[in-house]
């Protein structure tokens, strides 16, 4: 391996990290902020938007997200809907990510005793206390080894944007080689780049799960 | 708590040293020979370091032990016509394919076509996952350090095609938040890359995708072969070549692994003979003319590997 190789690769990595990792966590913000809507809905049956969103939610888990990104980015301009590769990349993400977070928060929701909703109202709680500090802190709780699951495979998800022309890590180490075939270095440093991103992703997750468990375990 | 946290980050900076470690260790087992640095594992670079830099380098096969097989792998493009591409009957066909079938014969063997992207081209023949990339392979230098090319078979340059209502005719013209398409490894995205570093690029990694972007209007313009914008705006309405040609004069070649003598040889004068009876013009004849009519065939074609 060239030492000299990977330091003048380094920037180029920096540049596709900072662009993997933007675009990803916009996405996973996009994602929660429809799963923990979505999830509400289906909780309180909203009538027609619970129905959507059954059909939603099966269509995007049960599609490639490239074959999405492809429909976004290369079959919505043929129909006069033009958007740009980034957010053609964090809508991607957020859709497919929305679709996987309702369920998992859907189903912390559901595991919470149903005699916990009917105490709070029948203590004069309204419906909106009653999911806010009972139903909600209590289904976060149980749902966060989920959550962390989901937001880990959304960043790695952001592999296949090389499709739609966006220099992610992985189409940046695909490119370097096409162009110069050093392929060990450029390998090497998309290993060690993904670890960058995601080590400390997946520490803080664990972090994150003691704390909001707290109330559930003590520690 | 801590004491969990503490043991993950543990667990996490181990396999990170140990993945580090087994990637350095098949790095430098590489360095002593390139040709074979590419594929082998982590195992086998530990074998590879015991034993003699010679055999680790033996990734390819010789013409024997093609024959010997009976099969013989030809890397070629599935999405580029006309020169490789898959008809619609499922056949592969196109000006490249023409010649591998003819290599194929020639030598009595079976072909199995291995369907290759522009920046796989080397990979394969380091790995060995084919014998001859008959991929559209123009000869450079960079490449020519990486893989070993036999006599050429065509002449290409660089050429950039353009929507009619806004023709590029220089790239100096290009505006500063003007994109240009380009293929993932193709002799344009380096040619703009050293040439035109201020030019921003709009990089795909398949013909296919790189041309339904420039249909949408994604980019100002899109460079490639000469060859390839030329059948683009053939094919298409509307789109005209603003600049024919583009950099230097090249020439396409097949090309073998690197130290792989025998296949190489064989191709040379297979090229050298085969040429003799014009068979390239023959092959463009089949593949091109309905594409590119009359006008092109003496441009393109090269026999016998000699270039006019």
């Amino acid at each position: 391996m060239d030492i000299n190789v990977l330091i003048t690769y380094i920037p180029l990595y920096n540049e596709a990290l900072l662009l993997t990792f933007k675009i990803g966590m916009l996405g996973i913000l996009t994602a929660f902020a429809i799963g923990l809507s979505g999830a509400a809905a289906v909780y309180f049956k909203v009538p027609v938007v619970k129905k959507i969103l059954e059909i939603y939610i099966e269509l995007f888990r049960n599609t490639p997200l490239l074959v999405q990104l492809f429909f976004i980015y290369f079959a919505l301009p043929k129909l006069g809907i033009r958007i740009d590769a980034e957010t053609c990349g964090v809508l991607g993400l957020g859709l497919i990510g929305g679709a996987y977070m309702i369920e998992t928060l859907r189903s912390g929701f559901e595991s919470i005793d149903k005699v916990q909703s009917e105490s709070a109202l029948s203590l004069g709680m309204t419906r909106r206390q009653m999911f806010g500090s009972i139903i909600l802190p209590q289904a976060f709780s149980v749902s966060m080894p989920g959550i962390m699951a989901n937001v880990i495979f959304l960043l790695k998800e952001t592999s296949v944007f090389s499709t739609i022309s966006l220099m992610d890590l992985m189409f940046t180490a695909k490119d370097l080689i096409g162009m110069y075939a050093k392929t060990i270095e450029c390998l090497f440093l998309l290993v060690v780049y993904y670890l960058i991103m995601l080590l400390p992703i997946s520490v803080l997750g664990s972090f994150i799960e003691r704390r909001v468990r707290y109330a559930q375990f003590g520690d | 708590m801590k004491k969990n946290l503490l043991n993950k980050l543990g667990t996490i900076i181990t396999s990170a040293a140990l993945l580090g470690a087994s990637l350095t260790g098949c790095g430098s087992a590489g360095a002593e020979n390139t040709a074979a640095s590419e594929d082998v594992t982590i195992a086998d670079a530990e074998v590879a370091k015991a034993e003699s830099a010679e055999e680790t380098a033996t990734v390819y096969r010789t013409l024997d032990e093609i024959k010997e097989s009976g099969t013989i792998n030809i890397g070629v493009f599935s999405d580029k016509s006309p020169f490789g591409y898959v008809d619609e009957n499922g056949e592969y066909a196109g000006y490249d394919v023409y010649f591998a079938e003819k290599i194929g014969e020639d030598l009595g063997v079976k072909i199995n076509y291995v369907s290759t992207e522009a920046a796989n081209r080397i990979e394969y023949l380091q790995t060995g996952k084919v014998d001859i990339i008959l991929a559209n392979f123009t000869v450079t230098e960079e490449r020519a350090q990486e893989v070993d090319f036999a006599l050429p078979y065509m002449n290409v340059a660089l050429g950039v095609v353009s929507p009619e209502d806004k023709v590029i005719e220089s790239l100096d013209n290009v505006g500063a938040d003007d994109k240009i398409i380009v293929i993932s490894g193709t002799t344009a995205e380096t040619y703009l890359e050293k040439n035109y570093p201020n030019i921003k690029l709009q990089k795909y990694d398949a013909y296919a995708e790189a041309k339904t972007a420039f249909e949408n209007g994604n980019g100002v313009a899109w460079a490639n072969d000469n060859t390839e914008v030329i059948a683009f705006a053939l094919e298409n309405e509307g789109y005209k070549v603003g600049i024919p040609s583009l950099g230097s004069a090249d020439t396409i070649a097949p090309a073998v692994t690197k130290g792989n003598e025998t296949l190489l040889t064989w191709l040379n004068e297979e090229i050298e003979t085969i040429g003799k009876d014009n068979f390239f013009h023959k092959d463009y004849e089949e593949t091109l003319l309905e594409t590119y009519g009359k006008d092109y065939e003496d441009t393109l074609v090269v026999e016998s590997g000699k270039v006019q």
